[in-house]
């Protein structure tokens, strides 16, 4: 009926121009926390210590079509800064892993401005699938940061599976020998990290859109409307939401 | 406290279940989730904040899972995935666990009473999980839901029960790997599309939206795999509490992220496809490769394509046959249980 068509349309213009008004407030406030843009280490060392439970590995997802390579890089570099070891960051179709020379410039840019004098305490390493431990020499904060995409997630999960079905071909290993954690040995692309603790979801699309789904088994998943023009005080908004979660695990 | 609600007769319908039909009828003017999965999440926090106890808790949360399903009809959802007991809740306290069982016991025994709704709607029952670990009596009954509904095809309900998806995937490679030892599959016939019809929703299509209540916002291993490119809804409202109205809203939502969705999920499957055609591609390739090095042959590397295409079709009347074999095993399991309590029953 032409009445419902109508109707609907209005409610969807009705929720999109919301979303507009919302985003449109939230850019207004920016030039206000424009002040606080610069932050420095030590200040971001301390917010860390007041948050009640820290992430191990944190999952950038990006679900917009425009990268802005300097704010994915603070993020990047405002996570070490915190104490976050492992960083993953995504998109499904692999345009970040494409252009990781870029991204990788803007890391280190951002490294030397934002941490500044303690910037060679950090050791900020691109680690593609495998990771083969490093000896770190003196008192280094070791970060793993990996580019992800959706052959990260089910396809890297397929490869898993049919390694297991070749052991069984070959008779190295028997049916009924997997484990619940067995698949896991098997994954290559975030082989040495932890599963995801935290998902900071950038965009407006409502889906992860295959990040990773062996790993985020428990993962908190907080969407953030966008990446761009992305300031400190969001971030830090996000990571202390995470702080107040509490998980039962079942129980 | 019946599973299946029937439709109140139009001239008994009040204003708001007319109001309700009617915006029912508007949003089904757009996108309409075909498949929606829900963590029924809240139960035990609104028990508390009812001063209810906890048994009460989860009764009440039948019963709105009992009015969602009459909704989703109404919205013309006719898939629905709930999660009811995950295999991590075997941790709670025996007593808790114990009135879990009872309430399922009850609940799946009340289900096999309503054999006639069930039958009349079309509605096809499946419980889905490690059902091993589960009492026999409440595997038994659950079997022979399942059976007796294993036909209907005008609405799908999958109660996840002892489950977790990463049993679920683990299991569904151990499927893979049996395949494999019986000579029925190779390794490298393994694709998204092959551990798909190994899970334990092999029959259903990925849920289009994923709804959780109770304010929390992770998916507590819970169709991992299949919700890769799901609209993901997460509510503030109690399970207890759903209403018409969230449901609406969580529809809205979809609606609103509908096309963004088909297009990475088409994007995602053309991908696989190209992966798959250039796997099939270079495997031909590489065993010509082995028995024509110098490409002496040329009529053999012409009909590359051929080959392809041959290969092709032997993998998919291998899967075919594998999977085949996998529903029948499956289908013999609830067979197994029913015949055992009829044989009670008729002892």
């Amino acid at each position: 009926m032409i009445l419902h068509q109508v109707l609907l349309y209005l409610v969807h213009t009705f929720l999109a121009i919301r979303t507009w008004l919302a985003s449109l407030y939230h850019g207004l406030k920016k030039p206000l926390a424009f002040k606080h843009r610069k932050r420095n280490v030590h200040r971001i060392k301390s917010d860390s210590k007041e948050l009640s439970k820290l992430p191990i590995h944190v999952g950038l997802v990006v679900v917009e079509d425009d990268f802005r390579y300097g704010e994915l890089a603070s993020l990047v570099v405002w996570c070490a800064a915190m104490g976050i070891s492992y960083i993953s960051l995504y998109d499904s179709q692999g345009i970040l892993k494409r252009n990781n020379t870029s991204l990788w410039q803007e890391i280190m840019k951002q490294q030397q401005e934002l941490l500044g004098e303690d910037s060679n305490k950090y050791s900020i390493e691109l680690v593609k699938g495998n990771r083969t431990a490093t000896q770190l020499t003196g008192q280094k904060y070791s970060v793993e940061v990996r580019l992800l995409s959706s052959e990260d997630g089910r396809t890297d999960l397929l490869h898993a599976a049919q390694r297991w079905c070749q052991d069984v071909e070959a008779k190295r290993k028997k049916v009924g020998d997997l484990e619940p954690t067995g698949l896991e040995g098997l994954l290559q692309a975030t082989k040495g990290a932890p599963d995801v603790d935290l998902v900071l979801k950038f965009g407006t699309v409502d889906s992860l859109l295959g990040f990773l789904p062996w790993q985020i088994r428990l993962t908190e998943i907080l969407s953030l409307p966008t990446h761009h023009s992305i300031d400190y005080q969001t971030f830090l908004l996000a990571l202390q939401s995470f702080g107040n979660i509490e998980q039962r695990f079942g129980k | 406290m019946s599973w299946i609600r029937e439709e109140t007769p139009p001239d008994e319908n009040t204003w708001s279940e007319r109001f309700r039909k009617f915006c029912a009828n508007v949003l089904k003017t757009g996108p309409i989730p075909k498949h929606v999965a829900f963590i029924m999440d809240g139960n035990r926090r609104f028990a508390r904040k009812k001063g209810m106890d906890r048994a009460e808790g989860h009764l009440m949360g039948f019963e709105k899972l009992a009015e969602t399903l009459k909704w989703c009809r109404d919205l013309g959802i006719n898939e629905v995935t709930v999660y009811a007991f995950s295999i991590e809740n075997f941790k709670r306290s025996k007593e808790e666990v114990e009135s879990l069982m009872e309430i399922a016991r009850q609940k799946f025994a009340r289900l096999l009473q309503e054999k006639e709704a069930i039958m009349k709607h079309g509605v096809c029952i499946r419980v889905l999980g490690n059902l091993t670990l589960l009492p026999l009596d409440i595997q038994r009954s659950i079997a022979e839901a399942m059976v007796m509904s294993k036909d209907n095809d005008k609405a799908f309900l999958n109660v996840c029960f002892a489950y977790t998806s990463r049993h679920e995937i683990s299991n569904a490679v151990e499927e893979m790997a049996e395949g494999v030892e019986k000579g029925l599959i190779r390794p490298s016939d393994v694709s998204e599309s092959l551990l798909d019809h190994c899970l334990y929703t092999s029959h259903s299509p990925d849920p289009h939206l994923l709804v959780r209540t109770s304010g929390e916002v992770r998916l507590s291993d819970f169709l991992l795999w299949q919700s890769s490119f799901s609209v993901l809804s997460f509510m503030e409202v109690l399970w207890p509490e759903f209403s018409f109205w969230h449901l609406c809203a969580a529809v809205l939502h979809y609606q609103r992220n509908h096309q963004a969705i088909m297009r990475a999920r088409d994007q995602h499957n053309q991908e696989q496809e190209q992966a798959l055609r250039q796997a099939d591609y270079d495997s031909v390739v590489a065993e010509l490769q082995q028995e024509d090095p110098d490409k002496t042959d040329q009529s053999k590397w012409a009909g590359v394509p051929i080959l392809v295409q041959k290969q092709e079709t032997e993998r998919d009347r291998r899967v075919q046959e594998f999977l085949q074999h996998l529903d029948r095993k499956r289908a013999n399991f609830l067979d197994n249980l029913v015949q055992k309590n009829e044989i009670k029953v008729c002892s």
